[in-house]
């Protein structure tokens, strides 16, 4: 379970986080809402980029805001990005290999666990090729790869399906659905691709502007009235 | 306690000549992203020309004088206009290296023309002078801190109130949105270009006067300005004027003081470091992504 | 490799981690192994026969790029692996001869050379790491900066200090005292050629030090790193500290450099570093390329073999400058791995060029099947 009290970020006369509290409590939940809402700026806090003026974030028991931010990872907190950031100059196994080599996992079995993590996202290309030769999909699904090697204990996933087609969507949305059973790990899901969010989270959070609006079941928050009027607008608001 | 005057005197117009290229420096480097480490060189360049000019060609002084600051005008801004967009995306730090570039070329260029043997270069504002508490001040000197003072307090003006130079304030501040908004990006960067080049040309004859027309003393004295716009964040005029004025003040005193003084071209760097551990203590917390 | 694919292809899940290790083994095995009996030989070669087949002045001139490859090698991995430009490597091989020479006029033949080597590198690592250290968590700019202005600092201090020579005190300079600063050699290199023998393998072993890096832990770090620091945090990456390491490396490398130089002959003076030539450095690494271990020979021949094969010829050495300058240019604007790799590059596609022909002429009319492929 992760627990959000009171986050508030401020950014050079911007608030993107207002006093946010929010509890994602175990599987896979979303976290929606429309641009510049905070979602990223979130995910930003929790990795320990951005430090918020107020507010704390347990993680199962951890405070993780106390924690530099590069011990998180080796805590368990992993992390995608929306611009995905594999590391184009190593293979894929070396990608994998060197979360696995930083965090605190057993280095005798890396080799096996990294080949475990990579055939779970489902890659079955040469996992010595290197990553700056491969196509969008397959270099998103090592970024997965590197999320849930080893024992991860939360993945957070910053639109994973963004400037995928459809039929790579089905194959992500399966996994991200299996990663809390098979990885042990608690995700967040960012995304726009709202089948996406309804088919993988049993539970999902709204932001709009930097303040939760809704959160809970995912089918009733799609169809909470506000959160629409966040993504549509309306002639009231100006 | 030695007398310090005399070197007060010298400080301050050095720090003038400092703070006057560290604002050329920090102008550009807000309007093109570019830190032109080649500043110096160019200045130094326009002086060897002015100085060939008017002793092996016979030309007037005040015509050197103005080939140096046109050289130093125009070689900047073929540079800028040349260069300036194949890297305008890239990171600063490689546009900086680039400059380097310019550098090597331009000390290659001098040292192949003039040789390594000192020039002499000198104003004729030297020639006059008055006396200042039992402290002799040269017209030169009364220029650099001068023009420091008033190029600072210039260009913040200009970037405040005149068209171009709101708009290089906001191509420094938000690069994209300017040029959506019509405004001529090119010739506002050109505008910096040109401007910063006149700048270091005009430096390039106050510092030959100042302190020796020296191919690398000149060139490398691009450090000190450097360092004066670090304290300044690359942001702050201001700041760079004070900064200035301190390091020229600090480094001509120690000259005062035989334990240190053979030392005290170390000035500028300590300042710059100093500098930079406040600032990097000061950002913790927040990081780019 | 075609052949290893579709083998993979069909194989099934839990028997991918064998095979693949197995192939991967298999296919990479001979390659390398053939490529590492190459340089050993070539190796072998440089060190023995060049002393006995060049003239003095040409095995001190080879020592020297020797030397200085040592320096060029820091500065491409800083640059190549890390992204981490720095304009003081010059700088820190004048400290480097400095504290090598002060010690060694301290101890004297108490101190036995390896070690001397090895000290002088901690101290050089150190002093360089503190430069760096109050840029290192900013951009790559100001650490660009803070190290050129430490470059100018330190070539100043070193016109006022000069070089240890045997004399009194903590500088150990005296005027009056006409010996250069220069330090002793063991028996072992007291000749040039011994001398010239004892570089290449020091210089071979720091850039073995380099390829351990680069292929192990640290080297994927400084991937990371390079390409995005979140990325790098987000893995668990503690960027600083492989940002340090890497400064500490280079800094390591270029005092011990700093000491061969001590010990090469004619010592040093305090002309030998003058600013520009820590530009003259970033320049040439970057023509010589960043990225590929050949790089920082080619550097480090640009920087000290042509020059004298100018002077030979009556050439000045400002045209160099220039092409150095327009060098710097060139590779910003558009190539930046540099010459070592654009000109392999070009010759491989020349070669497979040539070798398309040459099949083209020999096989007289190819099956149909052939060519689909």
């Amino acid at each position: 379970m992760i627990e959000i009290t009171g986050l508030t970020v401020h950014f050079g006369g911007v608030t993107p986080l207002d006093n946010v509290s929010m509890v994602f409590p175990a599987g896979t939940c979303g976290l929606i809402g429309p641009n510049g809402a905070g979602k990223t700026t979130f995910f930003n806090v929790l990795s320990g980029f951005v430090s918020p003026a107020a507010g704390s974030v347990r993680a199962f028991g951890t405070d993780l805001l106390s924690m530099a931010n590069y011990r998180r990872a080796r805590w368990g907190l992993r992390r995608t990005f929306q611009t995905e950031q594999a590391i184009e100059a190593l293979s894929v196994f070396d990608n994998v290999a060197m979360v696995h080599e930083h965090c605190a996992a057993r280095q005798s079995a890396r080799r096996q666990e990294v080949l475990e993590a990579i055939a779970f996202v489902g890659l079955d290309g040469d996992p010595d090729e290197r990553v700056g030769t491969l196509d969008a999909r397959d270099r998103r699904l090592v970024e997965i790869a590197r999320a849930v090697v080893g024992e991860p204990k939360v993945v957070l996933l910053d639109e994973p399906a963004a400037g995928l087609p459809e039929a790579e969507t089905k194959h992500l949305s399966d996994m991200i659905q299996r990663i809390p059973e098979q990885r042990g790990a608690l995700v967040i899901l960012v995304d726009h691709d709202m089948s996406l969010v309804s088919a993988c989270c049993q539970v999902t959070a709204v932001l709009d502007f930097g303040k939760l609006i809704a959160s809970g079941p995912t089918a009733d928050v799609l169809r909470n009235e506000h959160v629409m009027r966040a993504y549509l607008g309306t002639d009231d608001k100006v | 306690m030695p007398d310090l005057r005399p070197y007060l005197v010298l400080g301050l117009a050095l720090g003038g000549v400092f703070a006057l290229s560290g604002v050329g420096l920090v102008v550009l480097f807000r309007a093109t992203g570019v830190l032109n480490l080649a500043y110096g060189a160019v200045g130094a360049l326009g002086a060897l020309i002015a100085w060939s000019l008017i002793n092996n060609l016979g030309f007037p002084d005040w015509a050197g004088y103005v080939v140096a600051l046109a050289f130093g005008g125009i070689a900047t801004l073929a540079y800028g206009v040349v260069f300036g967009p194949p890297l305008a995306q890239r990171d600063p730090l490689v546009k900086a290296v680039a400059s380097l570039g310019l550098t090597l070329i331009l000390l290659g260029i001098m040292s192949w023309g003039w040789s390594y043997q000192a020039h002499a270069l000198i104003l004729p504002t030297t020639n006059w002078g008055f006396d200042l508490g039992g402290v002799r001040v040269n017209g030169t000197q009364l220029l650099g801190l001068g023009l420091g003072i008033f190029v600072t307090g210039f260009t913040a003006a200009f970037l405040r109130f005149t068209k171009v130079g709101v708009a290089m304030r906001s191509l420094a501040n938000h690069r994209e949105i300017t040029a959506m908004l019509g405004v001529p990006v090119r010739r506002v960067e050109a505008a910096a270009w040109l401007g910063s080049g006149l700048l270091s040309g005009a430096t390039g004859l106050l510092l030959s006067t100042l302190v020796g027309l020296d191919i690398v003393g000149l060139t490398f004295l691009v450090i000190a300005s450097l360092s004066a716009a670090l304290v300044g964040r690359l942001n702050s005029l201001t700041v760079t004027l004070v900064a200035g004025l301190a390091i020229g003040v600090v480094q001509s005193s120690l000259t005062a003081f035989l334990a240190v003084s053979s030392y005290r071209t170390v000035t500028p760097f300590v300042f710059a470091i100093v500098a930079l551990l406040w600032f990097g203590f000061s950002q913790r917390g927040v990081r780019s992504t | 490799m075609k052949a290893v694919k579709a083998v993979d292809a069909e194989s099934s899940r839990s028997a991918l981690a064998e095979r693949t290790g197995m192939a991967a083994f298999t296919r990479v095995a001979p390659a390398r192994a053939i490529r590492w009996a190459v340089l050993v030989v070539v190796l072998v070669v440089i060190v023995l026969a060049v002393p006995v087949l060049l003239s003095t002045y040409w095995v001190q001139i080879l020592t020297s790029v020797a030397i200085y490859s040592i320096v060029t090698l820091s500065l491409a991995v800083l640059m190549g692996r890390v992204g981490l430009v720095s304009l003081g490597q010059i700088a820190l091989l004048a400290v480097g001869g400095w504290v090598a020479l002060r010690l060694g006029f301290a101890f004297g033949p108490a101190l036995p050379f390896p070690l001397l080597v090895l000290i002088t590198g901690a101290i050089t690592s150190v002093i360089g790491t503190l430069i760096g250290l109050p840029a290192l968590r900013l951009s790559g700019l100001y650490l660009a900066l803070i190290t050129l202005m430490a470059a100018a600092a330190i070539t100043q201090v070193l016109a006022a200090t000069n070089f240890p020579n045997g004399g009194e005190g903590f500088l150990g300079h005296s005027s009056a005292n006409v010996g250069n600063a220069v330090l002793a050699r063991p028996d072992v290199m007291a000749s040039d050629a011994g001398f010239y023998r004892v570089v290449v393998v020091v210089t071979a072993v720091m850039f073995l030090i380099a390829i351990l890096h680069v292929n192990g832990k640290a080297g994927r770090a400084w991937a990371a790193i390079r390409q995005s620091e979140a990325a790098a945090i987000a893995a668990g990456v503690n960027v600083t500290l492989y940002k340090l390491w890497a400064f500490a490396l280079a800094s390591f490398m270029t005092g011990i450099a700093g000491c061969l130089l001590a010990a090469s002959a004619g010592g040093l003076t305090t002309y030998g570093f003058p600013t520009q030539d820590s530009i003259t450095l970033l320049a040439v690494v970057l023509m010589g390329g960043i990225y590929s271990f050949w790089g920082p020979i080619v550097s480090a021949v640009l920087l000290k073999l042509i020059p004298e094969f100018l002077k030979n010829w009556g050439l000045p050495a400002d045209v160099l400058t220039i092409l150095f300058g327009l060098g710097v240019l060139q590779a910003m604007t558009t190539a930046p791995a540099g010459l070592a790799v654009q000109v392999p590059k070009d010759l491989a596609n020349l070669g497979r060029a040539l070798t398309g022909l040459a099949r083209k002429r020999l096989v007289r009319v190819p099956a149909p099947e052939e060519h689909a492929r």
